[in-house]
């Protein structure tokens, strides 16, 4: 078995991955290329606006692209193998077993006539060899993980706050100690405070159990507030890589210059949003994708599109500013 | 800044109340009540346009005391004035006068749309209800301007059916309505929660100006503390359907008075690495299973860390502190 | 009213994608634009094959004529073209259907409509008619009715439209309960339209494929109805459905003849014209209705 994950290598690489919607109408390019590499213990972090492709990437990554969408190329390499490549069965056994998933909105599909352990017990029975006792006694182990009373375990989903479910949802999905979270828009229509305790709960799971967790949000509040490192999605690719105190401090993309200043926060004075208007996945503008909008395009932003270069260690650009 | 009345406020909320009967039989058997707003009252002031941020969680009864002024929904107790008139009164003798002043806009700009029709029929509608061209060519030129007015270039909405614009255009398009009829009142309920994140600070900024420059006073609810900081000049808080706190944004803000606000404040997850969180929540806090009692106690007792006795057995007036500040909380009374 | 109008004129491209999108719809449509273009131009067509002469006429042909070139289905015991035949009663039976299933979804829609929008005690009266109404059995009324009165067209249109209007009305009624839920209604209540504005021109427009299932619907039981009806014996004789002739088929001892051909034929006719409406509900449902939508990818 590869170490990839033992020397700092990265625990998920994903290699200029493309996913497209075949229709009536066109192509439509959702994914176009994205790269990136996720180190161990780390939070690592996928922002962009609705649109972008993020949650087409994280269904691509994990095999959950259902026709007319399809895989059209790229690799997705996890412990050494390429996870695109292997076998139906092979897969299923590493998803949740060693990659988790909190899918959007998972909160929803709690079955509503299974108790809370009853659902925990049978995702873990689903993905292991234990017996009933044991699964059970793991199903409460992790409630308390997720700092969930411990009668919860017999109530049922209606009877459980929005925040408590998904607390439910990610004691699931940590059970079986993956090695990788992947959650996306895990705080979307929860409340202010709920938000909090669920971030905090997602960003202690590389202390806690040396989880490597991916977020997927289009909250850059809630990016700045856990992630590790930051990657920002537009248009169906990654246009900008890096740490997250460098990409806030200092952004090199004009998106993500762009979005940065667009988000009202307490104390800040200067907001302004980006002008113009998304572009679709049908007809990607030519160039550069950003370039109808940017303030900084030149020339040759309209023909040529830019590649990802790596401007420090670490941290990459995908702009002709720097080039 | 305090709320008192001085000539007469714009609207005036007096101890409104809104319960919720949920069970079967023609509403006569019920099952359960949901008290969804209790003993609320605040003014609008009508001396100079403001906007005021309705500020609480999912459940907090913020959206339902919008719906009340609006006139969907009757409230169980209490009466809202509107210049001094119940609202009741406005919309069964006046009803036409009443919408002429006070107007929504609403949160899903993907459902206030009739798929049915072109977009501009929202324009025409209201310049022929409220009678505000009397020629063709009039009826036009405000259609025009109100959009460009906006940023939009009329070309690409006119003739447009809503399913072909953007969430971010069709939002916008409801802030041209707003600048065709000009009312006295809005009541915004999270108005850009589903606009695009790089759009929200130009739609903001276009109520802000309504205030400036048209004096149009707005009642913004939502739950986001950071918009509300940007935005609003005075903020009241919500929780579980009754104000805890209210005042001048600013102040509510840096110097939270009830635990509850503190609580809010202290959750705000701020766009800045650099200034993250220090404590984590503390969960008694964040959600308790204690059912609380209507009207007996403070309804943030079960999650306060500072609950006193008299807490659990009396609800907290809101009343004013020496400073100034309005807050219901029995650490201050 | 006249936006209205407009608006539809420009939406031919949106005709377009329909039938795109649904085969079933496009197929049912043709083959009853079909059965209309010949039941409209009966007259003309039988004028054009029979020299002029009107296909009740009779005695003008010889008597049962087997099937060939100028007679496709022969002739009959009265020396009558049986295509011709054909044709009359197909014309009546889509008249019939289509009066009776048209005033019964107007009917419907209306009372659908106001039902569900104004709620309360409205909803429960109107709720509490419709439902009386399904639990009469409408054939022996039917047969009470056409026993003591002389029916003519009109009256077994409307006679038929009395008892069929309820069943479109609960799926209607359902669907505006849900469309009184969206914002756009609330948005024209504070845009100052009053309740009658907003029932006709905010929700009736989004029923429109509602209504239309409705009417195939209605069409296809009036038709059904009628005929089964006739094979009883009821009805005016002057109008010569479908079923009528069928009647009259079954009548004369056609099949104890052995002379299948002539009622299979008719009982072909009505299939055609219930799958051809069937097809059209199909096709609705299939563009319309978001569960069964095929992905687009979108």
């Amino acid at each position: 078995m590869a170490c990839e994950s033992e020397s700092g290598m990265s625990v998920l690489e994903v290699q200029n991955l493309k996913v497209y919607f075949e229709s009536v109408w066109g192509n439509y390019k959702v994914v176009d290329g994205v790269s990136f590499k996720t180190h161990k213990n780390e939070v690592f972090s996928i922002a962009g606006e609705s649109g972008c492709g993020k949650s087409t990437l994280v269904d691509g990554i994990l095999r959950l692209i259902k026709p007319p969408g399809h895989i059209h190329s790229g690799k997705v390499i996890f412990e050494g193998t390429n996870l695109l490549e292997i076998p139906e069965d092979e897969f299923r056994r590493i998803r949740w077993v060693k990659i988790a998933y909190v899918p959007q909105g998972a909160m929803n599909s709690l079955n509503p006539v299974l108790r809370v352990e009853e659902q925990i017990t049978d995702a873990i029975l689903d993905h292991s060899n234990m017996s009933k006792e044991e699964s059970r006694e793991l199903a409460i182990s992790m409630l308390e993980k997720v700092s969930l009373p411990v009668e919860v375990a017999r109530m049922y989903p209606h009877e459980l706050s929005g925040g408590m479910k998904q607390r439910v949802i990610i004691a699931t999905a940590i059970a079986l100690n993956p090695i990788l979270v992947i959650a996306d828009e895990p705080t979307t229509a929860l409340d202010v405070v709920v938000q909090k305790s669920i971030l905090q709960l997602l960003g202690s799971l590389k202390e806690n159990y040396g989880m490597t967790t991916i977020m997927i949000s289009h909250d850059m509040a809630a990016h700045a507030q856990i992630a590790d490192r930051i990657a920002i999605m537009y248009a169906g690719k990654v246009v900008e890589i890096g740490s997250i105190y460098d990409v806030f401090e200092q952004p090199l993309h004009p998106y993500t210059k762009g979005l940065i200043s667009a988000i009202p926060s307490i104390g800040k004075k200067y907001v302004k949003s980006i002008s113009g208007l998304a572009p679709g996945p049908l007809n990607w503008p030519k160039g550069c994708r950003f370039h109808p909008r940017c303030p900084s395009a030149m020339d040759i932003c309209s023909e040529v599109e830019p590649t990802m270069k790596d401007v420090s260690s670490e941290r990459h650009i995908a702009c002709h500013l720097y080039e | 800044m305090s709320d008192q009345i001085m000539s007469q406020s714009l609207l005036d909320l007096k101890n409104i109340s809104k319960v919720f009967k949920i069970g079967g039989g023609l509403g006569l058997i019920s099952r359960r009540t949901i008290k969804a707003v209790d003993s609320v009252s605040f003014t609008i002031p009508s001396d100079k346009a403001t906007i005021t941020a309705l500020v609480g969680e999912s459940g907090s009864g913020k959206t339902t005391i919008a719906r009340i002024i609006l006139g969907f929904v009757e409230p169980t107790s209490g009466e809202v004035l509107y210049k001094n008139r119940r609202i009741s009164d406005w919309l069964k003798k006046n009803r036409m006068g009443y919408l002429r002043e006070v107007q929504p806009i609403f949160q899903d700009p993907y459902s206030v749309y009739n798929p049915f029709y072109k977009i501009e029929r929202e324009l025409e509608k209201i310049i022929k209800r409220f009678k505000l061209a009397s020629s063709k060519a009039e009826k036009r030129e405000l259609m025009l301007n109100a959009l460009k007015d906006i940023g939009l270039r009329p070309g690409d909405l006119i003739g447009r059916y809503p399913h072909q614009l953007s969430g971010g255009e069709r939002q916008r398009f409801m802030l041209a309505r707003i600048l065709l009829m000009k009312p006295r009142f809005i009541v915004a309920d999270e108005p850009i929660s589903m606009v695009d994140v790089s759009l929200r600070t130009t739609f903001l900024d276009y109520l802000a100006s309504f205030k400036d420059k048209l004096d149009i006073s707005c009642l913004y609810i939502t739950h986001d503390l950071n918009v509300a900081s940007y935005i609003a000049d005075r903020i009241f808080v919500l929780c579980h359907g009754r104000v805890v706190e209210g005042g001048p944004t600013d102040a509510v803000i840096e110097d939270p008075l009830h635990p509850y606000t503190k609580l809010l404040v202290s959750s705000i997850a701020i766009p800045d690495p650099k200034r993250r969180w220090k404590e984590k929540t503390d969960l008694t806090s964040v959600e308790s299973f204690e059912k609380l009692k209507a009207g007996e106690e403070c309804i943030f007792s079960a999650r306060c860390p500072y609950v006193k006795e008299i807490c659990k057995q009396k609800a907290p007036p809101f009343l004013e502190t020496k400073s100034g500040r309005r807050v219901a909380c029995f650490l201050y009374f | 009213m006249s936006e209205l109008l407009g608006s539809l004129k420009q939406r031919s491209s949106v005709f377009i994608s329909l039938f795109k999108r649904s085969p079933a719809l496009l197929v049912g449509v043709a083959l009853f634009s079909l059965l209309l273009f010949l039941a409209i131009f009966e007259p003309i067509i039988d004028q054009y094959r029979l020299e002029g002469h009107k296909a009740t006429e009779l005695g003008y042909f010889v008597k049962f004529l087997p099937p060939s070139l100028k007679h496709p289905l022969g002739t009959d015991q009265f020396g009558r073209d049986v295509l011709g035949l054909h044709l009359i009663g197909l014309k009546f039976s889509l008249i019939i259907g289509v009066f009776a299933g048209g005033i019964a979804t107007l009917i419907s829609v209306c009372i659908a409509i106001i039902a569900g929008y104004r709620g309360g005690i409205t909803d429960t009266i109107l709720n509490g008619i419709t439902n009386s109404i399904l639990v009469i059995p409408s054939l022996p009324v039917l047969m009470v009715v056409a026993y003591y009165t002389r029916l003519n067209l009109i009256g077994m249109c409307l006679t038929l439209a009395a008892f069929s209007w309820p069943w479109s009305t609960r799926i209607i009624r359902s669907q505006v309960l849900t469309l009184k839920q969206r914002s756009y209604i609330e948005l024209a209540r504070v845009s100052g339209l009053n309740d009658f504005e907003i029932m006709f021109t905010e929700i009736l427009p989004n029923l429109i494929p509602y209504i239309i299932i409705g009417f195939a619907t209605s069409v296809t039981g009036a038709i059904f109805a009628e005929t089964g009806l006739r094979i009883l014996g009821i009805g005016p004789a002057r109008v010569l459905s479908l079923g009528l002739l069928i009647q009259q088929a079954l009548q004369y001892g056609l099949l104890t003849q052995k002379r299948y051909l002539e009622v299979t034929s008719l009982t072909l006719f009505l299939i055609i014209i219930f799958v051809s409406l069937n097809l059209i509900n199909k096709g609705m449902d299939e563009v319309f209705n978001p569960k069964l939508k095929k992905v687009t990818g979108q």
